[in-house]
């Protein structure tokens, strides 16, 4: 059967009320969570998961999904109108989203993300669709070698997401990196700057470091404008649709964005934020516009919302051909499917076509209503950030540490995230940005790990890198985007070094 | 003390069955008003969760108990045991007990900040699940006797899910047993640990037996011994370690503890109640499934099983060399 009937019979499956209803409440609840600072899906789904054991396996998946990729759609809400990222992945468009709110422009903020995410989530549905069969095959050929080299491209592409100075941000990164080295060794079970607290035996959670840094220092460096009383940016309608120009300047990133998140989602143990850190980097190199990134434009918000989005959708593409959750909420859902008795793996596709199609045509019909909900109803969710500070900044700080506590029910973590933001807002103060800390911190980890086992499965030949035909390739781009960013800063350099004799010629005479 | 301690605990349950004469045993049923929490060392997903969250829905369905399920995973489990030991003993927090925090920690960590069997009253045991010895097919090994011929020519590769991880600690005890050396490569949890072998990066692995049965049947992976006593029922072809001439049993046991002091009358119900739930068919065929055999033990007996479970496996975690 080719895939546009498995598709349609997809689309039946999920177009009976019943799983309708189910789809509509997971995309709702998922905004609503989304919106929210602080709560992430990881949290959303966890509280759902006790209601899925009514229900049958089907509306159960597509209502987990719906709340899954729904979060993200919300998530950028906050990030645009306060700086506060609703999910990890949305801080990433905070930089462009915020920058453009400031400007007054945040309605076409909020306008280009919906539409970025619906682009980016069909893009994903299309790949999954299309592709899952060999996905899972190459993903399957991803050996250890090859994931450190896809890791160290990105480490050295995202040294390009800092806006601040090279110096700042490279500070930075090895600052995430050094973070990312608290816990248990992977590889020898020794513990690592602990300093004896048990809490600190897994290390510091990724929603502990957004969250603090995005959110908690946020908060309190507003407590001072939070005076003047003004709420969050509010929103034009007016000027709520993109110009004609902006509109152009839309297709090609979304179609970026969303190809690189469909890749990186795909991967097991990468995620949104990795995405979406990504194809922001990508797009600050190819862009048209690259050299107004930071200031507010539209194609630097649509980005990363498409690949956080695509990368949503093909998350489930490991989870549910491999049974290999690619980060913590899928592990949920392969926990959701157990319960019913389904073991997720390479069978899945063909004993439970069924479910598998239904999910698929679920992420059209739950895009819809979500292009639904963020587009016309969108003053609704900015009517929920437009309460006043005095009650909104209160109200995120407890979010958040709702939201921090219910990822392994500790108060010691609740305390670390606002120790963190205190940090976070004293780096702000000396204008140290926290976007690379954080890919340091998500990248430096996984980097090791895969570096250590490579290490081990060679039994000590480095030489492995370049010997696996797919960590050469990355290598070899890896080599190339360093040497190009060399020439770049030389080039500068000497072009700086001109202009300033040129000056001092001209002073002179 | 421990001896003295579960003289007490007999006591008590005698002094229990006296008063609800003539019943021999106490009445499954509801023990507490308020909601009953369970709490799990590990996050919401994993088998351990799945019992527990199939304990605590049949506990209201079929006993009218509340119950939810409280996830609390770090360290190991340690943080999960140590914030149950603080709890009031009055039945209404228990802990899925497992080898995490009760066997592996206590030897494993230099400190933990609970007493692994006097800082608890362990309830009921529900049952075990077995890991065992996976090879390629291309390797054409079928037994174990031709593993140990191989790996003394080549050493291979063995995929754990972690450091300090049952499936680590068995192997170890494999290659203490068997007289080979073979290179540890730790992943974490087991499932990115079967990827590389598909992708045949991996020579071997440890794994829980059942869970892994559809790569048997399609021929993915070869399983050349079970560390259960017994062939498991689910897998009849796989044969243990036992038969093949090496004594390791290495099982990966659930059970229910609460904290020290649980009135012994409470505890009684408790044990009986969770006993009458594991013995549904419905749950037994969702146990067989998840590749845990389910069997009943008295509380003390299962008091005594925790105690000797510490001492079995203290000598195969320093062999791992992960003692802290």
């Amino acid at each position: 059967m080719d895939v546009l009937t498995l598709f349609y019979q997809g689309l039946l499956v999920v177009l009976e009320p019943q799983n309708l209803m189910y789809c509509f409440i997971g995309v709702f609840l998922g905004t609503f969570i989304g919106v929210l600072p602080g709560i992430g899906s990881m949290a959303a789904i966890a509280m759902i998961l006790p209601l899925t054991f009514y229900l049958d396996p089907t509306p159960a998946l597509v209502m987990i999904a719906g709340v899954f990729y729904g979060a993200e759609y919300g998530g950028s809400t906050a990030s645009i109108l306060m700086n506060v990222p609703g999910t990890p992945a949305a801080s990433i468009t905070a930089i462009e989203g915020h920058a453009l709110a400031k400007k007054g422009r945040a309605g076409v903020a909020l306008f280009s993300t919906a539409t970025a995410s619906f682009g980016g989530g069909i893009i994903g549905m299309i790949v999954i669709a299309v592709l899952s069969p060999s996905l899972a095959q190459l993903a399957l050929s991803f050996g250890p070698p090859d994931y450190f080299s896809v890791l160290l491209l990105g480490l050295i592409a995202a040294s390009a997401v800092s806006n601040g100075g090279a110096l700042k941000g490279i500070a930075m990164v090895v600052t995430g990196l050094m973070l990312g080295t608290i816990g248990i060794d992977l590889t020898t079970g020794d513990l690592r700057f602990t300093m004896g607290i048990p809490e600190l035996r897994d290390g510091v959670h990724i929603v502990i470091v957004a969250m603090g840094l995005f959110g908690v220092t946020e908060v309190i460096a507003s407590i001072r404008t939070a005076t003047s009383g003004k709420a969050a940016q509010t929103v034009d309608y007016n000027d709520f649709y993109p110009s004609k120009e902006e509109w152009k300047s839309l297709p090609a990133p979304i179609l970026r964005g969303g190809a690189i998140g469909s890749f990186i989602g795909a991967l097991p143990g990468t995620g949104q934020t990795i995405a979406a850190a990504l194809a922001y980097a990508v797009e600050k190199r190819v862009n048209r516009r690259r050299k107004d990134f930071g200031t507010g434009v539209v194609p630097g918000v649509a980005v990363p919302e498409a690949a956080n989005n695509s990368a949503t959708q093909t998350a489930f593409i490991p989870t549910l051909t491999l049974g290999v959750p690619g980060s913590p909420p899928m592990a949920i859902v392969i926990g959701a499917l157990m319960i019913y008795g389904i073991t997720p793996g390479p069978r899945l596709l063909t004993e439970q076509p069924d479910m598998f199609w239904g999910l698929v045509a679920s992420f059209l019909v739950g895009n819809i209503m979500l292009l639904i909900l963020n587009v016309p109803l969108i003053g609704m969710w900015v009517r929920l950030l437009k309460i006043p500070y005095k009650y909104m900044y209160p109200t995120i700080i407890v979010l958040i540490c709702m939201g921090v506590y219910s990822l392994n029910n500790n108060v010691f973590d609740v305390w670390l995230t606002l120790v963190i933001g205190a940090v976070g807002y004293v780096m702000r103060l000396f204008r140290f940005e926290p976007a690379p800390l954080l890919l340091g911190f998500v990248l430096g980890p996984l980097m090791e790990e895969q570096l250590r086992r490579s290490m081990l499965l060679s039994r000590g030949d480095p030489m492995v890198f370049l010997q696996r035909p797919i960590s050469a390739t990355l290598i070899a781009i890896t080599v190339a985007i360093l040497a190009f960013a060399l020439f770049k800063t030389e080039q500068n350099r000497r072009r700086r070094r001109a202009a300033k004799k040129a000056n001092q010629g001209e002073t002179s005479t | 003390m421990r001896i003295d301690r579960r003289l007490l605990m007999s006591t008590g349950a005698a002094a229990a069955l006296f008063l609800h004469a003539p019943a021999a045993l106490a009445e499954p049923g509801a023990w507490s008003d308020e909601p009953v929490r369970i709490v799990v060392t590990f996050p919401p997903g994993g088998t351990s969760d799945l019992v527990a969250r199939l304990l605590a829905q049949h506990l209201d369905t079929d006993f009218g108990q509340k119950a939810v399920v409280d996830n609390r995973p770090g360290a190991a489990g340690t943080v999960a045991a140590d914030y149950v030991a603080q709890q009031a003993p009055d039945g209404t927090t228990l802990i899925l007990s497992n080898n995490a925090p009760f066997t592996i920690a206590p030897t494993r960590f230099q400190s933990i900040p609970y007493e692994p069997l006097d800082g608890f009253t362990h309830v009921a045991y529900i049952g075990a699940s077995a890991p065992g010895l996976f090879v390629q097919p291309s390797s054409g090994i079928t037994s174990l006797d031709e593993y140990v011929a191989f790996v003394k020519e080549t050493p291979m590769t063995f995929g754990s899910s972690g450091v300090g991880s049952i499936s680590h600690i068995l192997g170890v005890a494999v290659d203490q047993a068997l007289g080979v050396e073979s290179i540890h490569v730790p992943y974490q949890g087991s499932s990115p640990a079967i990827q590389d072998f598909r992708a045949g990066v991996l020579d071997s692995f440890y794994d829980m037996v059942v869970q892994n049965s559809e790569m048997i049947e399609d021929n993915e992976a070869v399983a050349i011994a079970i560390a259960s006593p017994e062939r498991n029922k689910e897998i009849p072809d796989v044969p243990t370690f036992k038969e093949q001439g090496y004594d390791i049993v290495i099982e990966n046991w659930v059970g229910l503890s609460g904290p020290a002091g649980i009135d012994p009358a409470t505890a009684e119900t408790i044990h009986d109640t969770v006993l009458a739930v594991f013995a549904s068919p419905d749950i037994q065929e969702r146990l067989k499934e998840l590749g845990i055999t389910h069997a009943a033990m008295s509380t003390e007996d299962y008091t005594a099983f925790v105690a000797n479970s510490i001492e079995v496996w203290a000598p195969l975690i320093e062999s791992a060399g992960i003692k802290e």
